[in-house]
């Protein structure tokens, strides 16, 4: 019996910890002007994701109501109906939060985890584990993504799950090379050596002293990759390759293009979608950028946006995984092979 | 530049290139049951036995008579030849004559964007730089918060809603006939640059502002060293300092940059061609996945990958050779 409350009282504790510590770093980004604005819409998009069924007025999914086809906004359709079946879009708004929000971040958490394995594997054990590792980012690098994924898509299927496999499976590269680079430098700190000599085996050493140093950086980019997990999403989606069967922003966007609104003039039918992506991706960017600042003071003045995500909107995927690799943002100088990214800082 | 980079470099692409080429034929064939099944639905009135020989004669017209290994030899071979294969359509085109056909147009999009996307990022960068902390450096920090968290294709979208139909100003959908009816006289190069119009100016905003920022913040880099310090108290004029001292040196970065934004030339409009309908590569991909024509699809890959392949390796000798400083060749 005391064993078992022993036990309890431990678990008790690391979920204490847990918690406020997430707490802890959810009250600092609240302090710093640009997470609060993330923090904000984040929870209100987070709030309609969750809460969609009591929020939206409609079935969105009703595609029966003939006699609503193609209204304006008024009250009792706050952003009108679709033109070819009659669906209210605000009550699809609501619904598309939940798949852009999902994706975003639960591919987010895995590829900063894959990421992780691999980069600190790469880096620390190095040898032929490195080798493997940074010939497949290499390899992974070259192919267009794009293209890559709608292959895939199509022969794993359309499901979200297998969407959210093929997103981290091609996603990870970026962030192991920065992780790598990273572990480089942090292996031959003295505490790492001091812990070496000491005996400490190599996990312990990856686990105990690589891990928390990277973690910030960790942190950093699963941010920064949700954001650019949502506009891949978002783009998958509207070239008609997402799963068939939920609403997501982007398939609203396909359908107001293909349905007409562009011809009939109903602007609010793809600015609704659009805004709903830009509102997520700006916020996650918002998160990232002040969680690097408040990590690495030295970056505060200049906007280092561009770095991470640049080139988001026209190469599309490709580039948002070439572009995680923020070695300049550290201050590490990097071998030029390893070198994709601008040098320019302030 | 040591000659045994060079030659370690070109032998690392080689490698790279024959591992994308593997996975090229293997991927899409994982997808596959029997091709001859998808070329030809059971359909009509065929009996059981025209049906199978009609199938016989699509797996050997295709060469998938032979176990999968022996396909992959056959490709490579064919590969050694400058042979990507025949398509799946009818008349069976060759892949490389689809290719080919596409592939000005895509890069009509993808370098005038990427030229437009390179001047004006270089001159907003340079301006805001030189006017650090003044209203113009405000503006392109601003603009390069929203633009990054933009989507292009919505972008896009809104500009043909605005440009194309409430203001008429650019054709909305490109004009299917207007690569057909191609002939370089003067009204068929004005139609195109009218149609491609809406495509390229999509695309280049986020392009303008990425460049722009980069510029920014390596202009503002070389700014602050020592030698520009020592320009300015030799009494060059500012427009001097600029242009010979401070641009020359900042555009070191913007090299590394433009060699990853030519890595993606072929394959980095994809949807932007699909929303105005332009027939370039993306849209062939497009056509060739929805059809199950996957000679032409690793066709497609391939030759995307080859070229990003060649683009790497030209940028990273470029960039030896510019900037001898950077020791290369040696990975920690």
């Amino acid at each position: 019996m005391k064993t078992i409350l022993k036990i309890l009282n431990k678990i008790g504790t690391v979920l204490k910890n847990i918690f406020l510590s997430i707490w802890n770093f959810i009250l600092k980004l609240w302090k710093h002007p640009k997470g609060k604005i993330g923090i904000i819409v984040i929870s209100l998009l987070a709030i309609c994701a969750i809460f969609a069924p009591l929020i939206a007025p409609y079935d969105p999914y009703d595609v029966t109501q003939r006699a609503a086809k193609g209204l304006a906004p008024s009250w009792e359709h706050l952003l009108g109906t679709t033109i070819t079946t009659g669906q209210d879009i605000f009550s699809m708004l609501i619904y598309g939060t939940r798949v852009s929000l999902v994706i975003g971040l639960v591919t987010g958490i895995s590829i900063a985890f894959v990421g992780a394995i691999m980069g600190i594997l790469a880096g620390y054990i190095g040898g032929v584990v490195d080798n493997i590792i940074m010939r497949v980012v290499d390899i992974l690098l070259v192919i267009p993504t794009l293209p890559l994924i709608i292959v895939l898509t199509n022969i794993f299927g359309k499901t979200y799950l297998m969407i959210i496999v093929i997103f981290v499976a091609l996603g990870w590269t970026g962030l192991a090379r920065v992780i790598r680079s990273l572990v480089l430098v942090l292996k031959n700190a003295n505490y790492v050596k001091a812990s070496e000599l000491a005996g400490a085996s190599r996990w312990h050493i990856m686990i105990k002293h690589i891990l928390p140093g990277v973690s910030h950086l960790l942190i950093m980019s699963t941010a920064l990759s949700c954001a650019g997990i949502m506009v891949a999403e978002a783009g998958l989606s509207f070239l008609g390759l997402g799963d068939p069967t939920a609403i997501s922003w982007g398939k609203m966007l396909a359908e107001a293009q293909s349905g007409g609104a562009l011809l009939f003039g109903h602007w609010w039918w793809i600015m609704a979608p659009g805004i709903g992506i830009f509102l997520a991706v700006f916020s996650f960017m918002r998160i990232g950028l002040a969680l690097e600042e408040m990590f690495n003071p030295r970056m505060k003045q200049s906007n280092n946006m561009y770095k991470i995500f640049k080139h988001l909107n026209n190469t599309y995927l490709n580039e948002v995984f070439n572009s995680m690799n923020n070695e300049e943002l550290l201050g590490i100088q990097v071998p030029l092979t390893e070198q994709t990214n601008l040098k320019g800082e302030n | 530049m040591k000659k045994s980079f060079i030659i370690k470099r070109i032998f690392y692409a080689i490698f790279v290139f024959i591992v994308v080429m593997t996975l090229n034929f293997f991927i899409p064939r994982l997808g596959v049951d029997d091709p001859a099944e998808r070329y030809y639905p059971p359909q009509g009135n065929l009996s059981e036995i025209e049906y199978e020989i009609i199938k016989q004669a699509t797996r050997e017209q295709y060469g998938f008579d032979v176990s999968t290994f022996q396909q992959y030899l056959n490709y490579v071979e064919k590969l050694l030849n400058f042979d990507l294969g025949t398509s799946f359509r009818s008349g069976s085109p060759r892949v490389s004559d689809l290719i080919a056909e596409r592939l000005p147009w895509t890069l009509v999009l993808s370098v005038t964007n990427l030229i437009i996307s390179l001047f004006l990022g270089i001159t907003i960068g340079a301006i805001a730089a030189w006017r650090r902390g003044r209203w113009q450096d405000t503006l392109l920090l601003n603009a390069s918060t929203f633009t990054t968290a933009l989507p292009a294709f919505f972008i896009a979208l809104i500009l043909t809603f605005y440009l194309g139909f409430e203001l008429e100003l650019f054709p909305a959908y490109t004009n299917p006939n207007m690569i057909s009816q191609f002939d370089w006289s003067w009204d068929a190069i004005m139609v195109v640059a009218s149609n491609a119009a809406l495509p390229i100016i999509s695309m280049s905003i986020g392009g303008i502002i990425s460049y722009g920022q980069g510029t920014r913040n390596s202009v503002i880099a070389v700014t602050n060293e020592d030698f520009i310090l020592t320009a300015r108290a030799k009494g060059l004029s500012p427009n001097t300092v600029l242009y010979k001292h401070t641009l020359r040196n900042a555009m070191l970065p913007i090299v590394t940059s433009l060699g990853m934004s030519i890595s993606g030339l072929i394959g980095g409009a994809v949807i932007i061609e699909q929303i105005f309908n332009w027939n370039g590569m993306g849209t062939l991909f497009l056509e060739a996945n929805s059809s199950n024509d996957y000679p032409l699809m690793m066709g497609i890959m391939l030759f995307m990958s080859s070229f990003a392949i060649v683009a790497n390796l030209v940028t990273e000798l470029c960039y030896s050779l510019l900037d001898p400083r950077i020791t290369v060749g040696e990975r920690r």
